[in-house]
């Protein structure tokens, strides 16, 4: 059983593993994200040159960046940087999961983050469909800092 | 699918911009829809010191990402990076331009590499997203 913790600074560990849950993709996931980033490229829903259809490159990049979310408790937070390395298309009826782990955490300008890195695998095959890495802010339990939010 | 130029594109050039002006709707189905979140509760996203609820940084990177498609195809999908910092937010309501300018040209391995310098801009002309993103060009032939 997991015993969820507030995220903080001093609760995580450089080195601490993150994994998501396992996730199949649905044809309703594609449509979802389609409306939701409004690109309805016909690669994701007929075909592609790739034979058949494929799902958007960035569809599973919240199944990485909530893998926190599965030990801790995160009232909030800010996305700082991200990177993606897209190594094999994703395809409806995948089931797919991200393994993720803390590589380093820092102090700037009197706010801290964290940095995961992660990669997202077909369970079937294991095969890496997307990898990279991103640095997320912590949150102080406060709310945010002043100029975070100034506009 | 946007027809791709037959020609490699120089460095320099400019590729088409998109435009995205970003509902509640939309954030509701990328981030799920949940209490005590940024980006789907107005009081909570308040209380977090927000005017309003907040776009998910990562809504970004797909616009990014279609830019990407629309010009390297499955040179993108299978072999294509993405490397980017979100340095202001994005508000519900909002209106991005996404652009992207050809940076750089290299070999890798029997491919070409190119890298696009990319970058959002909200409607008050504020960019919200800086980075890279890049793609194998051969694959564009395919």
């Amino acid at each position: 059983m997991v015993e969820f913790k507030t995220i903080s600074y001093e609760a995580i560990t450089v080195g601490e593993e993150l994994m998501s849950d396992d996730f199949t993709v649905k044809p309703e996931d594609v449509d979802t994200f389609a409306f939701a980033v409004d690109d309805h490229n016909p690669w994701y829903f007929r075909d592609s040159p790739f034979g058949g259809p494929i799902t958007h490159p960035t569809l599973l990049g919240n199944q990485a960046l909530l893998m926190r979310h599965n030990k801790y408790i995160v009232p909030a937070g800010l996305h700082a940087k991200m990177q993606f390395e897209f190594v094999e298309p994703i395809r409806v009826g995948m089931r797919v999961r991200s393994y993720g782990k803390i590589v380093d955490k820092y102090e700037k300008r009197g706010r801290h983050y964290m940095v995961t890195e992660f990669e997202t695998r077909e369970e079937a095959t294991g095969k890496v469909l997307t990898r990279g890495q991103f640095t997320q802010m912590i949150f102080p339990e406060s709310g945010v800092h002043r100029e975070t939010t100034n506009r | 699918m946007k027809p791709r130029t037959a020609e490699p594109m120089e460095v320099g050039a400019e590729l088409p911009t998109l435009a995205k002006t970003i509902s509640q709707r939309q954030i509701d189905c990328y981030s799920g829809v949940r209490p005590n979140s940024i980006h789907t509760d107005l009081e909570w996203a308040r209380k977090k010191g927000f005017r309003a609820p907040l776009a998910q940084a990562l809504m970004s990177t797909a616009y990014v990402a279609q830019l990407m498609v629309d010009f390297a195809g499955v040179g993108f999908v299978k072999g294509g990076k993405i490397s980017v910092s979100f340095i202001k937010p994005v508000i519900v309501g909002d209106t991005l331009t996404v652009h992207g300018t050809i940076k750089s040209r290299e070999r890798e391995g029997d491919k070409t590499r190119v890298t696009v310098e990319v970058w959002c801009e909200n409607q008050d002309g504020v960019k919200t997203m800086v980075g890279t993103a890049s793609g194998l060009e051969s694959d564009l032939k395919k």
